[in-house]
């Protein structure tokens, strides 16, 4: 049985004109695309931002038609009148933003507003709603409002709205985009059981690969076209046409392809990587067979860390109004000059109220942020007269800043801070040029309005509007979320670059992945204080270290252990180099510590 | 100045009047409205300081919560007694300066009118923001303007369209507070300089969070759109409102309440 199944349909956009009506532009979203999904099936679909993923989301909830073709869900044509809230009550749809979702202002009315629309009755209303928050696990909270819920409990809570319709199909678009890993791993979780005990079709749209990767199936939808199908590690292991569409595989999948490499083999067998267990078998027959002659590149040598400190937080104690709490309790930190550190920890530990610090939005009450200018002056966040310099060296931007944008022109809002302070007009015009290159805005769209451009331009544009000031230290709040995997690897260059010219990155994230990877530092934040501060390399030199200090391995990390475990029982005593910072490091390292052991103990 | 809205703040806890039908709290509440300003001797604002500490004590708020609700009116208050003092010029003279003059008449009167809004904001508190869901409310409106659908009056168009509205402030409040912080790290301006400099910075945030708004209604219409929303035609209630005995006298009691206010005015 099918759950759904669209032949060449076709959508597009149309925007008319205000005046007469007319149809002013046409932006294609969906172009002849494909594609069969089973019913109890849980697949991935896969694509860039823009690519018309969520169009046929749209689509197979019948929230619009497509133009041309002939799209079936669960059997009915859905264009068919008749069988329009066929389809429709039986499809449910989680979006991506919780807040915009969320129509109950109480936990379970909000439950209760699907089966109330359709007319459900009421002992079986209150029984579906009860068993819907039970299920996703929010029934403590059942009288709670809404607006006082985190953002996993507002996602749980969409999902058991959701379920409470007792759909067939359930649509998740982008749905975990806004969430922290934790949240994330416990919302995935609730909907693969809804998919294996409840036999729910469930279509899954996301950038994550670790997400795809469990799936049964995975699509991938470029310019409304289905591109590439099939198995997930099927479609990892294509590794030019998944790169050429914009995916970024697993950590284990690309480690995979770089050991492959050093061991002369360019592509991999689909079996051998469809998952960690698989995979990091077929890694330890390669390791321990890879030929001594092998060319490794020889270990990339650390940056001298002896840095100045530009930035220093020291004993900052924070409570939030009507808590007893502590947020922030006796932290101190000292920032490097020139480095990139990245703040980590878990949803509601403080990372915001830190970084509001830094440039004095938040008035230290107790402890004090210092910054210590080029010229070697020091400028207090607790003295109301230093402010306004402080915030001239220190740009701030909280997570998605391209809801600041204000002006009717990108140029104008990039220059907005000069013209707050006053700066001529052929100044201005030098500083927002270069800050629009800096944050890798496109010069010739300056004159357009901010509103009518794509989020990851928009994001660009509000970095730019800090950057203009040539701040010294650039504080960005998850400078990556919401973007797809090509916009984040764009992002993380583009502040490697900020790096290179000389600027300071403090970067907050909950992903410790990428903080491991980008990072020069990691300072991971708990109970209010700086719990471990340090090189990635160090503080994750290995499991048992990590786990001495509390801390979650990054996954690149795991997995290199996982084989490393595996291989060590045929090189008893081997002696591992330390962990390389990407999979090409990390790669390479395994292959010297292992050609090394050969050789000094002859086998 | 955000933070300070305090509109739809519902208070969750268990009590009499968190309890009641909400039709009966609103018929109730027009019923003290119209009590409040027939108010006008010193034994009838005692009256209605008594019944309102019983309401209060029954509706188990805790003062600190009230006070957040009040606060943002005290200032409007004051104001008001103060024309009041200035614009009433009748009676004894107790105390002149110049133009200035303060008799009795006009003292009672200011102070007669402050109480009147204080116990305004109170009232609306005790008997529906801080008691009852947005949700309740709306349904109760609903319900009460329900006749006026045989004349085609969208009733309930109208009451969901406000439940939502509600459900957003707090929402809309959040957002405010962030575009507010990060434009001052860009350099907007909201506590010091000239008027036109705060206004301006005012407009850094106004805008935004004009554009937010309308991304949000496009997005929730499509959310309810999916979860099958077509109007009251059909729907069911997961709450319906249901007056049991105890709401019959917890309504009495409240009528009795009123009642002492108008005798005693």
């Amino acid at each position: 049985m099918t759950a759904v199944k669209a032949d060449n349909i076709y959508f597009s956009y149309r925007s008319y004109s205000e005046e007469d009506d007319r149809p002013e532009s046409v932006s294609k979203a969906l172009d002849g695309l494909s594609i069969e999904i089973g019913k109890g099936e849980y697949v991935a679909v896969l694509g860039p931002n823009g690519s018309g993923k969520s169009t046929l989301a749209k689509l197979i909830d019948v929230l619009g038609m497509p133009d041309e073709g002939k799209l079936a869900v669960l059997g009915y044509d859905s264009k068919d009148r008749d069988h329009f809230w066929d389809i429709r009550e039986n499809c449910a749809y989680v979006f991506q933003n919780p807040d915009n979702q969320l129509i109950g202002t109480i936990v379970e009315e909000d439950v209760a507003f699907g089966p109330e629309n359709l007319g459900v009755p009421l002992p079986e209303l209150r029984e579906r709603v009860d068993r819907a928050l039970e299920y996703v696990g929010l029934k403590d909270l059942a009288k709670r409002q809404t607006a006082t819920l985190s953002g996993g409990q507002k996602q749980k809570l969409a999902v058991a709205g959701a379920l409470a319709m007792e759909p067939e199909i359930l649509i998740l678009d982008e749905s975990t985009s806004m969430l922290d890993p934790q949240s994330r791993e416990e919302l995935l979780e609730i909907v693969g059981k809804i998919n294996r005990e409840k036999k729910t079709t469930v279509i899954n749209i996301t950038h994550d690969m670790n997400e795809a990767a469990g799936c049964d199936r995975a699509f991938v939808i470029e310019n409304g076209k289905v591109t590439l199908s099939g198995r997930p590690y099927e479609i990892f292991a294509d590794r030019k046409a998944a790169s050429g569409s914009g995916l970024m595989c697993p950590v284990y999948v690309d480690l995979a392809f770089e050991i492959a490499a050093l061991a002369g083999k360019e592509s991999l067998d689909p079996d051998t990587i469809i998952n960690e267990e698989t995979c990091s078998d077929f890694l330890s027959d390669l390791l321990l067979n890879i030929s001594a002659s092998c060319e490794v590149p020889a270990p990339v040598s650390a940056d001298d860390p002896a840095r100045d400190v530009i930035l220093s937080v020291r004993n900052l104690d924070h409570t939030y109004e009507n808590s007893e709490e502590k947020v922030l309790d006796d932290f101190s930190l000292d920032i490097m000059r020139g480095e990139i550190l990245a703040v980590v920890g878990r949803s509601g530990c403080g990372k915001t109220t830190l970084i509001s610090h830094l440039n004095g939005i938040l008035k230290p009450s107790s402890g004090d942020v210092v910054f210590f200018t080029p010229d070697k002056r020091e400028l207090h966040a607790g003295n109301k007269k230093d402010l306004r310099e402080l915030r001239k060296h220190v740009g701030l931007l909280f997570q998605y800043p391209e809801y600041q944008l204000f002006e009717e022109t990108i140029y104008k809002d990039i220059g907005y801070g000069l013209k707050v302070l006053d700066i001529d007009e052929k100044d201005r015009d030098k500083l927002i040029r270069q800050a629009a290159d800096a944050a890798g805005f496109p010069q010739e769209m300056l004159d357009r309005s901010p509103f009518e451009m794509s989020g990851g331009r928009k994001r660009r544009a509000a970095i730019a509007g800090v950057l203009v000031m040539k701040p010294d230290v650039l504080v960005l709040d998850e400078p990556a979320s919401g973007l797809d995997p090509r916009g984040r690897i764009e992002m993380f260059s583009m502040l490697g670059q900020l790096k290179a010219a000389g600027t300071t990155v403090v970067l907050v994230s909950h992903n410790m992945d990428e903080a491991q990877r980008y990072a020069d530092r990691i300072c991971i934040i708990r109970d209010g204080k700086a719990a471990v501060t340090g090189r990635p390399g160090d503080i994750f030199e290995n499991e048992g270290k990590a786990r001495s200090l509390g801390l979650a391995m990054p996954s690149l990390f795991v997995f290199s252990e996982m084989i490393q475990k595996k291989t060590a029982a045929a090189l008893p005593g081997i002696l591992w180099e330390k962990h390389g910072r990407t999979p090409a490091d990390e790669a390479a390292a395994m292959v010297r510590s292992i050609i090394r052991y050969r050789r000094e103990h002859d086998v | 100045m955000f933070k300070d809205i305090s509109l739809g703040k519902y208070y969750e806890t268990d009590s009499v009047i968190h309890k009641a039908d909400p039709r009966i709290k609103f018929v109730l509440y027009i019923v003290y409205v119209v009590a409040i300003f027939t108010v006008r001797t010193i034994p009838g604002l005692i009256a209605l300081t008594g019944v309102t500490l019983l309401m209060f004590i029954a509706a188990k708020i805790p003062p600190s919560v009230m006070w957040s609700s009040v606060k943002p009116v005290v200032p409007i208050a004051v104001f008001i007694f103060i024309i009041n003092i200035l614009s009433i010029r009748s009676g004894k003279i107790l105390w002149e300066w110049g133009m200035i003059k303060v008799t009795d008449e006009s003292l009672f009167k200011a102070f007669l009118m402050m109480m009147r809004l204080l116990f305004l904001i109170v009232i609306t508190s005790i008997l529906l923001t801080l008691t009852t869901t947005p949700l309740k409310i709306s349904d109760a409106l609903e319900k009460l303007f329900g006749p006026l659908k045989k004349i085609r009056v969208p009733v309930h168009e109208v009451a969901m369209m406000m439940s939502i509205a509600l459900r957003f402030i707090p929402t809309l409040t959040e957002e405010a507070q962030k575009i507010m912080k990060a434009q001052v790290s860009r350099g907007a301006d909201f506590d010091t300089g000239s008027f036109v400099r705060r206004l301006k910075g005012y407009v850094t945030v106004i805008i935004p969070l004009f554009v937010s708004s309308f991304k949000r209604a496009d997005e929730l219409a499509t959310a309810m759109d999916a979860r099958c929303y077509r109007g009251g035609e059909g729907r069911t209630k997961l709450n319906p409102l249901r007056i049991v005995p105890a709401d019959i006298l917890t309504g009495f009691l409240l009528l009795a309440g009123a009642a002492v206010i108008f005798i005693i005015r």
